[in-house]
Formats: C-alpha cells, structure tokens, sequence
C-alpha cells in the first residue's frame, strides 16, 4: 500500500503548487464559458422564473399544418415546434420561401375515417436542406401514436359504457426528442465528462517528467514496487479530476441544470477517469520526453473519445445493450430520466475495470523495464512482440 | 573515444563462483559480493564479467575512466538496473530475488542527484523517509538530525529549486542518509563543487567511514586516497587493478618520483643518451621525458644525487614526490 504515500505526496504538492492553481481554476472558467456559448446556442426564454440558463427549446423547429379538424395539431409538443395553420396550398408555399420547416396534410375526411375505423394517412411534407428537420420528424410520429392511442382509448370507451369514468385524454410525456436529447441531454454530458481530458499533462509531467529531469533515478531506487509509482501517481490524478468534477457539477447544480442522481453521475464519471488515466499513463511510461508524451496524448485521447462518444450514439439510435459500455451512455440515460435496471450498471462498470486492469498492467510492466526508463529504449513492435512473449527480452 | 584507446590487459587471480566460494568457506564479512556481472546497452558492453567484493564496514573507492562502468555497475547493486548476466548478493540477499529488501539497506547518491524541485528541503526527506519506512514517530527527529548534520537547518524551509550546487549535494546526502541505511553508495558526490564544499563532504565521508559499508566512485584521486580502504580501478567494465591506495601506488611506480626539469633544450641532441644513463641507475624503474621535463621513477633515494649529476648543471629545477593514485590512474591508462 506504499502508492498512498505517492499519492498523498503528490496530491500535497501539486495543490500547493501556484501554477496549478491558476490552470484548474482558469480550466473551471473555460468550462464556464462554454456553458454561456452552449446557452447562446439554444436560444433561452424560460417564460416565469426570468433569466435562467437552464436551455428551453420553444420556437426551436416550425411547422405548417393543414388539418381542418385541428385533431392532429391539438397534440403537437408546442414547447418544441411552432405551429401555424393554413391551407395545403398556402403551406407548400412557406416550405418552398423557408418560412417553415416543415407541412403536415391531414386529409380532410379523417373524423369520418376513424369514425369507421379506417386509417388515416398523414402526410409530412420536409425541408431536406434544414438539419432540424429530424426533429419535426420525430414530433410528428410521436404526435400521431398519442393520437392513435387516444383515439383507441376513446373508442374502447364508447364499447363499454358500463366504465363510467369519461374519457380523458392522458398527456403522454415521451420526453424530448431524440435529435434534441442529442443537444441537451449529451451536451451536457459531455461537459461533465470533459474534465476527465483535462489533466493528462499533469500526469505527464508526473511519469516523463521523472526522466527529463532525471529524479527517476532515486524514485527507482526506493524499496517499493513500479505498481506503487504507477498507481500512487494516477490517483493523484484521479484524486484532481474528482475534486474539479465535483466542482463543476456543483456549479452547474447552483445554475440551474438539472442533474439526476448527481451522486451516481459522479461516480460514474470518476470511475472513467481511472482507465482515462490508466491509457495516458502508458502514453507517459513509454514516452521518452514531453514532446513525444504530449504527440502520445493527443491519439490516445481521439481513441478514448471515440471509444466514450460512441456507444451513446449507437443508444440513441437503437437503445442495444452494448452501447452501456461507455459511462457516458449511462449517464445520458440518467439525464434523460430512462429507468435503467440496477444490473446495466455493471456493464459499464465492468468495462471500466477491465480497461483499467489491462493499462495499468501494461504501464507497470513498461515501467519495470530499466531499458523502457533509462535507455536504450526499445522499439513499439518489439515491445509488442515481447509482451505478446513471441519474442524473448534480449534475445 | 576512450573505448578505442587500447589499455594494458593485467592477469586476474583466479575468482571462484559463488557455489564454489560456498563449499570452501562462508565469509560472513562481505557485504556486496558482485558476481560475473554482465550488461549491455545494445551494442555497447558497459559490464564485462565483472566481479568484485566489498567487506562489512568497508570503504571502496571505484575509479576509471569516463564510461568504464562504474556508474552502470551501482546501479545494478542498487537494483535500479538489471544485469544481463550475474549477480550480486547484498548481505547474502541476490538482487534476483530480494529487490525491495536490498534497496532498503542503501543509501545511494546519484551521479546526477536531481532532487524534486518544487519541494522544500524538509518536505523532501519526510518524503523519502516515507517511502522507506521510516516509522512515522520517528521521521521528524530523523530528520532534523540529518539537517543539523549536513548543515543545512537554516535552509530547511525552502524550496530545492532557490539552493546552490553544494546546497542541493547536502540535501542528497540527507536524503540518501534518511532510512540509516547499512549500504552508503556515494556516485561522485564531490564533482563540480568548490573545494571547501568538497572537503567538507570529504570529512563526512571520513565520519560515516567504519560505521557503514560505502562505495565511492570519484574522479579525483586524492579524494580516493585518503578516504578508501581499498581503491578498485575499472576500466571497460572489468577490474583492472585493485588494493590498497599504498599498494597500488608501490605496484605501477616506485617508492619516489623525481622531476628534473633542464634548462636548454638543445640537450634534446643528447637525450638518448641521457635517458639511457639514468635507466643505468639499478634503483631507477622508469624513465619519461616529456618537453624539458623527466620524470624519474626510483625504488629509493639512494641515487639521486648521481642521477642529478647526470644533467651537469643544466637544470632549472628538481622535485621530489611520492607517487599519488593520479600517478598510477595516468600510468594505467597510457598506451
Ligand atoms: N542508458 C544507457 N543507454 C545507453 N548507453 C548507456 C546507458 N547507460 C550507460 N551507457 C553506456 O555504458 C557505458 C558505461 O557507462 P557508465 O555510466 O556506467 O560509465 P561511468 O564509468 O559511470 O562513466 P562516468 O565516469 O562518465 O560517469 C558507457 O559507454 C555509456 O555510454
Ligand atoms: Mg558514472
């Protein structure tokens, strides 16, 4: 357990550290700002409570809509697209002058349709140039499943007049959009996951900087083990993370955002910072200065992005299982308000571990070998190949 | 550079293998017993077989020219490197086997000790003290003992980045000193310091001397003379001599060395035969003449007044010296 002298000693100085200071706090800033442009972005009037920088999404699409009954348009999400009615015609014409996204056609006839239990076809007319159009799109196909629902429920009613309670049409709240889940809910997500991409150079300067400035020498000479230094210098790291998260979700909690189950959010972002780490801290083992530590860091972190950004994606378009690998994945389920049995948990969490397990294995082994610290360094596919044990040390 | 410069091979007494040294006796006297040690960085062999043994409560000095080894073959012992072959038992422990054991019985000053800049002097050992185990009651009188000792209480409270060359080798030395370690192993510690700042860390050494087993590696030779038990000389990593300081001066040179310097330089007409009329001499072991200056190598100083008569006044000056380890350091290394 000698990491924990590393870890308390780093931690010590690092935060005693002016410079330091400076950054994580300029950092805090940064974020801060980005929260203002994020905002900017989506235009906010949040109609009672004044100025607030929680993001409301009225007026984000528009939509033109023929139907005489207003049976379509009553059901239409009016926090989210702005509808106008007119005619077939006069509505074709705004979608071709932009000043609509978007025209529905609900055929005239349609009450006596479903009086006789026909389908009714609606048709969506779409600006393919407008990227907010899969939005209207999704809003649309909501609109007609309330709809379709409502309009059973009615009918079932009017079976069975024995049920006494009248009809009452149930709002039925199918959140947000999915394109606009992609605005809020991931947005802020990934605000909340970027601290994890800011102190890999503190971990750098940690690992590298032991060879550049030649201390390594003594550190190696002490009567513990390259696990301890490995592990004793990522969790101060790790420790930093945890302590600017906390901060920023503080933050964005005291301004307004809603954050689900913050305490489970938090950990599901500290617990990626350990493999997040656990990859730079290879990049660190292996690289002999800053230079090629800080070359190391930028692919390393493009594959980590990918490998956290992903997996959302692939939930937000088919919900499959698997896409729960990456912790952002659960965390945007969380801020979506999803009800996510207890036991999805694990995936993500086994994942974390076993990416941990194996770079923190891989960053121990690298850093136990003289010739990986002090020279002659050997090349990546040897080192591959020795690791993989097709290739004997020395040999 | 020096790897071309062909040296003088000398004959080795014969070393027995560690099982063979076993069968015949146990020395529970040595402390580091370093055993056909042998590494390589790709194509250049810094060890080559290397074997050495260094007693309890000895002092080792290890000299030798720029990339001999010396440096690769501590580290080594100091399990910071690993050989490619060989091994070497610290206290009977091999550094195979005991690696976290050994490191906590040394104490070890780097060639370069580069100390973490950013930590004052107090907050560095309590680190290392840390780190080896120091028990936690007892690291602060520790460590206000070792600041007390190399004299740099005053300092104590400033950061290793606002000290001086010297400032920083005294904070190494506490540092290295801060577990009490049985093992001293010192890599040049004296090197760029001022001369009163050597000689004080000299004096040190001569303190620490008996209590502990040290290894010295140093360039400068009177700093090896006066402090080491025994001076081993390494040279393209193997031993090529080792003793004494007396007896490796009596062993490459004689007892005494006289300078001659002549005056006219047109004696360089006649200086064959002057040389072959010292070497006449049967106390005179070796002769040089470098620009207007021979160095006479004697047995004894029987023949010096003869030996001076030889140059018929036509002398500038005459000295006389006992050999230092510089002599026998230049001698070892001349082609
Ligand atoms: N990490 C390394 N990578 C490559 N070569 C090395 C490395 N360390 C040592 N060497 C080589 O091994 C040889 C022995 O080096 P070593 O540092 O042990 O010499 P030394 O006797 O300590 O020299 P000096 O008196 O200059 O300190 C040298 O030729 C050196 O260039
Ligand atoms: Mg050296």
């Amino acid at each position: 357990m000698k990491f924990t002298t590393i870890t308390k000693w780093e931690l010590k100085e690092t935060l005693k550290s002016r410079k330091f200071l400076t950054i994580f706090i300029l950092q805090i800033s940064v974020l801060f700002l980005m929260l203002f442009v994020f905002n900017a972005f989506i235009t906010n009037i949040e109609s009672q409570e004044g100025i607030s920088i929680t993001p409301s999404l009225s007026g984000f699409a528009s939509l033109s809509v023929d139907d005489e009954g207003r049976l379509f348009s009553k059901y239409i999400n009016p926090e989210l697209i702005t509808v106008t009615h007119a005619s077939f015609d006069d509505s074709m014409k705004n979608l071709n002058s932009g000043k609509t996204m978007a025209v529905v056609l609900v055929p005239a006839d349609s009450l006596d349709k479903i009086r006789n239990i026909d389908t009714i076809e609606v048709k969506l007319y779409l600006d393919q140039a407008d990227p907010k159009r899969s939005v209207v799109r999704d809003e649309v196909n909501n609109t007609a499943k309330i709809l379709a629902i409502t309009l059973s429920n009615s009918w079932i009613d009017s079976l069975t007049p024995q049920n006494s309670t009248p009809a009452v049409v149930t709002e039925e709240n199918t959140g947000e959009s999915l394109p606009m889940q992609i605005v809020t809910k991931v947005m802020l997500a990934i605000l909340l996951f970027l601290p994890l991409f800011l102190f890999g150079n503190m971990i750098i300067d940690s690992v590298v900087g032991e060879k550049e400035r030649k201390t390594g020498e003594i550190l190696m000479a002490m009567p513990i083990n390259s696990s301890d230094i490995i592990i004793g210098k990522s969790m101060a790291v790790v420790g930093v993370i945890a302590l600017q998260v906390a901060i920023w979700m503080g933050i964005l909690l005291i301004t307004g955002f809603e954050i689900p189950n913050p305490l489970l959010v938090y950990l599901l972002v500290i617990i990626t910072a350990v493999p997040v780490i656990g990859v730079t801290v290879i990049i660190a083992a292996y690289s002999k200065n800053y230079k090629e530590a800080g070359i190391g860091l930028t692919f390393g972190y493009v594959a980590i992005v990918g490998i956290l950004m992903i997996p959302p994606l692939i939930y937000i378009t088919n919900k499959s299982l698997i896409s729960n690998i990456s912790p952002l994945t659960m965390v945007i389920r969380l801020f979506s308000g999803d009800v996510i049995p207890a036991w999805h948990f694990l995936i993500p969490l086994g994942f974390v571990i076993m990416v941990s397990a194996i770079t923190y294995w891989i960053s121990i082994k690298l850093f136990q070998r003289d010739d990986v610290v002090f020279g002659p360094r050997p090349g990546l596919i040897r080192l591959i190949l020795e690791f993989g044990g097709l290739k004997r040390r020395g040999g | 550079m020096v790897d071309k410069i062909k040296y003088p091979q000398y004959k080795f007494e014969t070393i027995l293998s560690r099982n063979q040294r076993r069968h015949l006796e146990v020395d529970d006297n040595l402390m580091i017993e370093i055993e056909s040690l042998s590494k390589s960085f790709g194509k250049i062999k810094a060890l080559d077989n290397l074997n050495l043994d260094i007693k309890k409560g000895e002092l080792l000095g290890i000299i030798g020219p720029n990339g001999a080894g010396k440096t690769t073959a501590i580290r080594i012992t100091c399990c910071i490197l690993k050989p490619d072959s060989g091994d070497v038992l610290v206290d009977g422990m091999s550094i195979h086997q005991e690696q976290i054991k050994i490191k906590s019985m040394i104490g070890y000053l780097p060639e370069e000790p580069n100390l973490y800049e950013r930590f004052k002097a107090r907050d560095l050992l309590s680190y290392f003290a840390e780190l080896y185990g120091v028990p936690k009651g007892e690291i602060d009188s520790r460590i206000e003992e070792l600041l007390e000792l190399v004299n740099m209480s005053h300092r104590a409270e400033d950061r290793i980045n606002t000290f001086s060359k010297g400032l920083r080798q005294r904070v190494g030395i506490a540092r290295a000193l801060v577990h009490d370690p049985q093992i001293l192993i010192f890599d040049e510690p004296t090197m760029g310091l001022d001369p009163a700042t050597a000689h004080n860390i000299r004096e040190f050494i001569r303190e620490l001397k008996g209590d502990k087993t040290i290894i010295l590696c140093t360039h400068y030779m009177d700093e090896a003379d006066s402090l080491c038990d025994r001076v081993a000389i390494l040279n393209q990593g193997r031993i090529m001599d080792m003793g004494t300081p007396q007896d490796l001066k009596s062993k490459i040179r004689g007892d005494l060395i006289l300078n001659i310097k002549v005056e006219n330089p047109c004696w360089d007409v006649v200086k064959g035969d002057v040389v072959k009329a010292i070497e006449g001499f049967s106390t005179v072991e070796d002769v040089e003449l470098v620009d207007n200056q021979y160095t006479i190598s004697l047995k004894s100083k029987n023949d010096i007044k003869d030996i001076i008569n030889v140059f018929e006044g036509n002398i500038l000056s005459v000295n006389t010296k006992e050999p230092t380890l510089e002599d026998v350091f230049i001698n070892s290394f001349k082609q």
